[in-house]
């Protein structure tokens, strides 16, 4: 090779290699594009309603849905929507008088459907709920990513009155105090295996919204058999005032407590529990003014420990009620079912008072298995009546105007350490639908090292926090 | 029960106690209230109570010229703190 063809060959050699790193650098910059565009696209993710609207319309998604009054014939109904501008995107089978309903202005479909409810020829108007059916949440820990990406909102027409469960700022409160129970769905929305006692006034065990989550004594197991009274039909539960099988409510109390842990969800009726499917066991000690001796007290957890002994999956007692009377014959009954792996979930109570100076019990019993429960309002504060104690209540939840069922298939608001409790209880079944062998001892410590921390419980409870159903299933 | 059903149970449980005619009882004040639990913040003795905030009626009674509190809403009527216990009617 003479000189020219050696510097020919090197020149070639250097542009040859030029040309591949302009190739790898091109490279380069086309991925780090590409994960700018994913990042951009994560930051856009609609998070208010307006985005939200604006989202659906860029996904042609309709944002309402409209029960237009019956006789009303396909032009009307265009007519109508024309006028609020918005268009009729679909006529919905099998659902007469429903219509799908595209919003072509720049309203959010919380305004949409205000709009709908307003007109005189509409019977009901919902917003039209994205479902996000995670794709796999395999990164546990990072809930920031799961709050950004993933969560589940069901269809029940109430669900946007329900802010313990999801707080988007509704009458006036603070977007995102809630427990974040979303984003807990797209794990788990429950299981039928999981059975919670819900022991109160009884419960309306044909409420529409909770018969399907009822539990029900086994085919094939015999009846309860109590030493003084002998065989008892417990079909539903067991009611402990007439030592009778049916444990009915005639309150309303303890059906709006189970309404809160498991009002059947995404059945088109009323509102979401914070389980969608579990197992409530109605065990009534309360009478019709919404009171009870300690006496029942105890033969109902008694029923509920010797059904979990007989191989019902009972792990949770869920306890909206007490007094200042302390009773040893009570604490031992749940040190009882402390060791037959029960969690007892009670009101901190409602006297504004520091339960470390004024013990409220059960709440106050130095049992492992006893989670006491204070209240918040929409606003993240401290609810006026709720009981606190920096050393006796272990954690808040939502209290204060909850939503939920009541007797004879209806729904009413209510507040109280009553309702807090419920929700506590709640997101316990949803822990162990998730992790079914998980200890009574790791149940309590999960549900506590879960919460997210509140200012205003900051010295007022052990944990400090709020609950957060997301963090709990991880 | 209704307001007035509440405010006749109080005064004739009041009579009966202080073994008064009903004419010797004045009705101080009726006011709406609401109460810490389904007891009407009012317990007897060994009774457990749904801690739900529950609306009714503060009657306040006097007789002799000592006053008298009754707790009621629409299922009971309670007498409060008299001589230190509370009574459910």
């Amino acid at each position: 090779m003479n000189r020219n063809n050696f510097l020919v060959h090197l020149a070639l050699a250097i542009v040859l290699i030029l040309v591949a790193a302009f190739f790898g650098q091109l490279n380069r910059w086309r991925k780090q594009w590409s994960m700018h565009i994913v990042t951009m696209e994560e930051k856009k993710r609609p998070q208010t309603s307006e985005e939200i609207a604006i989202a659906d319309r860029a996904a042609g998604r309709p944002e309402v849905l409209v029960k237009f009054k019956s006789g009303l014939s396909h032009d009307a109904i265009e007519a109508l929507t024309a006028r609020l501008n918005d268009r009729v995107e679909d006529l919905i089978e099998n659902a007469p008088g429903w219509a799908a309903i595209d919003d072509l202005d720049d309203a959010s479909p919380a305004a949409t459907v205000a709009q709908y409810r307003a007109m005189p020829g509409v019977e009901y108007a919902e917003e039209n709920y994205e479902i996000n059916i995670p794709d796999q949440v395999t990164d546990a820990t990072d809930i920031s990513r799961v709050r950004t990406g993933v969560m589940l909102r069901p269809k029940d027409p109430m669900f946007s009155d329900q802010w313990a469960l999801a707080n988007s700022g509704q009458r006036g409160g603070k977007e995102g105090a809630d427990i974040s129970a979303t984003i807990a769905w797209a794990k788990t929305t429950g299981s039928e295996d999981v059975v919670v006692a819900v022991l109160d006034t009884g419960v309306d065990y044909q409420h529409e919204d909770l018969q399907a989550n009822i539990w029900t004594r086994p085919d094939g197991m015999d009846p309860y058999q109590d030493d003084e009274l002998g065989s008892v039909d417990d079909t539903y539960g067991f009611n402990a005032i007439e030592n009778e099988s049916d444990p009915m409510d005639d309150n309303g109390h303890g059906t709006h407590c189970a309404g809160i842990i498991g009002a059947v969800g995404e059945n088109d009726l009323g509102i979401a529990g914070v389980n969608w499917k579990v197992h409530i066991m109605p065990l009534k000690f309360m009478n019709a003014g919404g009171s009870g001796t300690t006496k029942d007290a105890i033969e109902a957890i008694n029923y509920a420990i010797e059904r979990k002994k007989a191989g019902v999956n009972v792990r949770i007692i869920s306890a909206s009620w007490g007094s200042t009377q302390r009773s040893q014959a009570l604490e031992d009954v749940i040190r009882k079912a402390y060791e037959n792996d029960i969690l007892f979930v009670a009101a901190a109570g409602n006297s504004s008072v520091d339960n470390d100076r004024q013990p409220h019990f059960p709440s106050s019993y130095n049992v492992p298995n006893v989670v006491s429960v204070a209240a918040l309002d929409r606003n993240d504060q401290l609810a006026s009546f709720s009981n606190w104690g920096a050393k006796s209540v272990a954690i808040a939840a939502p209290g204060v105007d909850i939503l939920s069922t009541w007797l004879g298939n209806s729904y009413e608001e209510k507040s109280g350490t009553s309702m807090a409790t419920p929700v506590v209880a709640g997101v316990a079944a949803l822990v162990l639908a998730e992790h079914p062998h998980m200890s009574v001892e790791d149940l309590r410590r999960q549900l506590l090292s879960s919460s997210d921390p509140i200012v205003a419980l900051k010295g007022k409870t052990q944990t400090g926090g709020r609950i957060n159903a997301a963090k709990a299933v991880e | 029960m209704t307001k007035d059903d509440a405010v006749d149970k109080a005064r004739k449980d009041l009579a009966q106690r202080l073994k008064l005619d009903g004419s010797k009882i004045s009705e101080s004040s009726v006011d709406d209230a609401d109460f810490p639990d389904m007891a009407l913040g009012a317990a007897e003795e060994d009774e457990m109570s749904g801690q739900m905030m529950t609306r009714g009626w503060r009657i306040r009674l006097s007789a002799d010229g000592q006053g008298y509190e009754y707790r009621a809403d629409k299922n009971q009527v309670r007498l409060y703190g008299y001589k230190g216990k509370n009574y459910r009617l």
